[in-house]
């Protein structure tokens, strides 16, 4: 479904890329963690198959088109969802809110559908009482379920998250990690998160680290 | 409409900060209305000024002219025969004519002249002068002065001393149109009462010049001189001893040869600021025997003031709106600052970055409409304190330089026929006031006000949105992902 084709990336220093002729597929059923110390371009990475920035060298395809003319914009909005480690939700809207301005904007087929949207809040977790309150009366764990229902509510087949349980305890870690699974197997989407942890990404179905300016494929979960 | 429901969740859930960005746009708001009050109310002021403060032409005779015929004659003609002064008087035909041009509208006719009294005491200044003491005031009449002055007019109601309310009928009526050829005459109260004859009664005078008939007039109205007016020049008569009758009355006491004429003719015109233009087409209609002269000292004072306060409040305006716009920038600045997040959010997600332009011009649309409603009610306040301090200034000024240029007596009236009030002193005092009683500025708020009020504040909100927006467009949505 996504692949890209010789991707490169640098800030400053051409000589010293973050990562360099990386060629990496991902499909839809799978989840696939991406792995890689501190301050090594996971984040990165990550921003490129968001569609938030662009690659300095390479390209990247979704179903063998270029993303240079899907239109990044156009990618965003129908493509692709974003889990981020601060939960970024609007902080002025309920939950219920922040699911029905996200369908909105990505017009989404269920798009000013609440009762959709209130369901998929209650498969996360969150009480009924909780969804039209304020999100920032809810919890962390809370918070990032919202995110993630966010999510799941709008179409995009490619959902990729940034350290989405680095603000989480174990309890909301295991919650979370079992949500973005049943993402990528009930919703048949491909979940792309990067982690630090070896922990969560050993739970995801394929995990890649990224050292040396490469991608190292792990061994596959047994 | 996605981001207007955006702007209308983060305005509620926000409510203190809108409430406090409210309270600055309504300030900002606020002076820009004061400021268009008070230009509205000048504008209007000015308008007003224009037909009330007025001004006028006066038809009178040629001085100038006059002067030097007798000094041609008296270097040609023999000794025996002395040069003499003399004016020729106006002539109601030249008058007529120059009543029809476009901007006239309406004229008064002035033929003054004195009698003796006969069945009457007249009144005697307490500053010593006697009854008989006028003649000395009189200048340039042919005609020997009696002890009462008869200002002939075609109706009180059209001369200077009663527009400006110097003086005013107590009892009775004023002249009017319909006494000509009548011997209806309104007199001062001071007399009136002196002689105990009121409104119904009569009088008699005697003719100072020809067969010095005895004349019999009947009194129509009393009226009362202000007492700013008893401080006329030594060599006057009382003003309590003139006699306001039609001027055809006056002209009869002049003798026979003064019928169809006047000492002058003053005309008002209906569009002050056009009174040079209709001089100069009025110069054309009479012989050069005649001079025309303008005043209209009290429209340009007012229309000074005016302008002064118009400009001023234009200033205001510019400028408030101008800081508003700055202030209101950089408070727009600081919130998409600490709102970055929210946008990159919003772009992450795929939304326009002109719709998130439009969900922030917008909560500052809603934020800006309840301002302006604070500011409607506040800025009449503002505006109201603000414009009568501008009024009293600029009339304090106006009133200060105008009466330092009035010594030359500057009223045509006052330097022709002869047989006017004595100096300018009276009619100069008169003019400012009534130029300081006009220049009254009425704050009132129209809906054009209101509407313009609007504009202004869609104006601020737009620029500084605009001014602000330079952040939300340039904000790579890559910033979100990497705090
Ligand atoms: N905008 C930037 N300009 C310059 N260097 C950057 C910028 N963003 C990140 N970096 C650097 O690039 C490297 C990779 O950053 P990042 O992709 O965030 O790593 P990770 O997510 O793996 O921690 C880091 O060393 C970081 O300092
Ligand atoms: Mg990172």
């Amino acid at each position: 479904m996504l692949r890209t084709e010789g991707l490169g990336y640098w800030y400053q220093n051409k000589d010293q890329p973050l990562f360099q002729q990386v060629n990496l597929e991902f499909e839809v059923g799978q989840s696939y963690a991406i792995l890689g110390h501190s301050g090594s371009g996971k984040t990165t990475f990550l921003s490129l198959i968001a569609g938030l920035d662009k690659p300095r060298e390479g390209a990247i395809f979704l179903n063998d088109r270029p993303l240079t003319e899907i239109g990044l914009t156009h990618y965003r909005r129908h493509e692709v969802s974003i889990v981020f480690q601060a939960y970024n939700l609007f902080t002025y809207m309920s939950p219920l809110n922040n699911l029905l301005t996200a369908m909105a904007i990505t017009g989404a087929s269920h798009a000013g559908d609440q009762d959709y949207a209130r369901q998929i809040l209650r498969d996360l977790g969150i009480a009924d009482e909780l969804m039209t309150r304020n999100v920032q009366h809810l919890s962390g764990g809370q918070q990032q379920r919202v995110a993630i229902a966010r999510t799941m509510c709008c179409d995009a087949k490619l959902v990729v998250a940034d350290e989405p349980t680095g603000n989480l305890d174990e309890d909301n870690t295991q919650a979370v990690i079992a949500q973005f699974q049943r993402i990528a197997h009930d919703q048949q989407k491909c979940v792309i998160l990067v982690t630090h942890e070896p922990d969560v990404a050993a739970q995801c179905d394929q995990q890649y680290r990224l050292e040396n300016k490469q991608f190292v494929r792990l061994a596959e979960r047994a | 409409m996605n981001f207007f429901k955006r702007a209308w969740l983060n305005v509620w859930a926000k409510k203190g900060r809108s409430v406090l960005l409210i309270l600055v746009s309504s300030a900002i708001l606020m002076f820009v209305l004061a400021g268009l009050l008070i230009r509205s109310a000048a504008v209007k002021a000015t308008e007003t000024a224009k037909t009330n403060a007025g001004a006028t032409v006066t038809l009178s005779a040629n001085r100038q002219a006059a002067f030097k015929k007798m000094q041609s004659q008296s270097s040609s003609s023999t000794k025996a025969s002395r040069p003499k002064l003399t004016l020729t008087p106006v002539k109601l035909s030249d008058a007529k004519n120059i009543a029809k041009l476009s901007n006239i509208k309406s004229y008064n006719v002035t033929s003054s002249t004195t009698v003796n009294a006969k069945s009457y005491d007249t009144v005697s200044t307490s500053t010593g002068m006697g009854a008989g003491g006028g003649p000395g005031g009189m200048k340039g009449s042919s005609q020997s002065s009696g002890d009462t002055q008869i200002d002939g007019v075609t109706a009180t109601a059209l001369t200077t001393a009663f527009t400006d309310n110097q003086s005013k009928v107590t009892k009775g009526r004023g002249i009017t149109a319909s006494d000509e050829g009548t011997n209806n005459v309104v007199i001062e109260k001071e007399l009136a009462s002196q002689n105990n004859i009121t409104v119904g009664d009569t009088l008699t005078f005697k003719q100072t010049t020809g067969s010095k008939k005895t004349i019999k007039a009947k009194i129509v109205g009393i009226y009362k001189a202000s007492s700013s007016s008893t401080s006329t020049g030594p060599m006057s008569v009382d003003p309590a001893n003139t006699i306001y009758a039609s001027y055809t009355l006056a002209n009869t006491l002049k003798g026979s040869k003064y019928a169809g004429t006047a000492d002058s003719v003053t005309f008002n015109v209906k569009n002050p600021a056009k009174v040079s233009a209709t001089k100069r087409a009025g110069k054309q209609l009479i012989s050069s025997k005649y001079s025309l002269s303008t005043d209209d000292a009290a429209y340009q004072s007012v229309k000074s003031s005016m302008n002064n306060v118009e400009s001023f409040a234009n200033k205001i305006v510019w400028l408030v709106a101008i800081a508003g716009t700055i202030i209101l920038a950089l408070i727009v600045i600081l919130m998409i600052r600490e709102r970055r997040f929210e946008i990159g959010v919003l772009l992450s997600l795929g939304e326009a970055r002109w719709k998130i332009v439009a969900q922030f011009f917008t909560e500052m649309l809603m934020v800006i409409v309840i301002a302006l409603a604070v500011a409607g009610v506040g800025g009449k306040f503002v505006g109201n304190q603000l414009g009568s301090q501008l009024v009293a200034q600029s009339t304090t000024t106006q009133t200060t330089s105008r009466s330092s240029n009035q010594p030359g007596g500057g009223q045509p009236g006052g330097s022709n026929g002869g047989n006017q009030h004595g100096a300018g002193g009276p009619d100069s005092t008169a003019t400012t006031a009534a130029a300081t009683k006009k220049a009254n500025l009425e704050i009132s708020m129209s809906a054009v006000d209101l509407a313009e009020l609007g504009g202004f504040g869609l104006a601020i909100t737009f620029l500084s949105i605009m001014i602000a927006s330079g952040g939300i467009l340039r904000l790579e949505p890559k910033k979100v992902l990497i705090s």
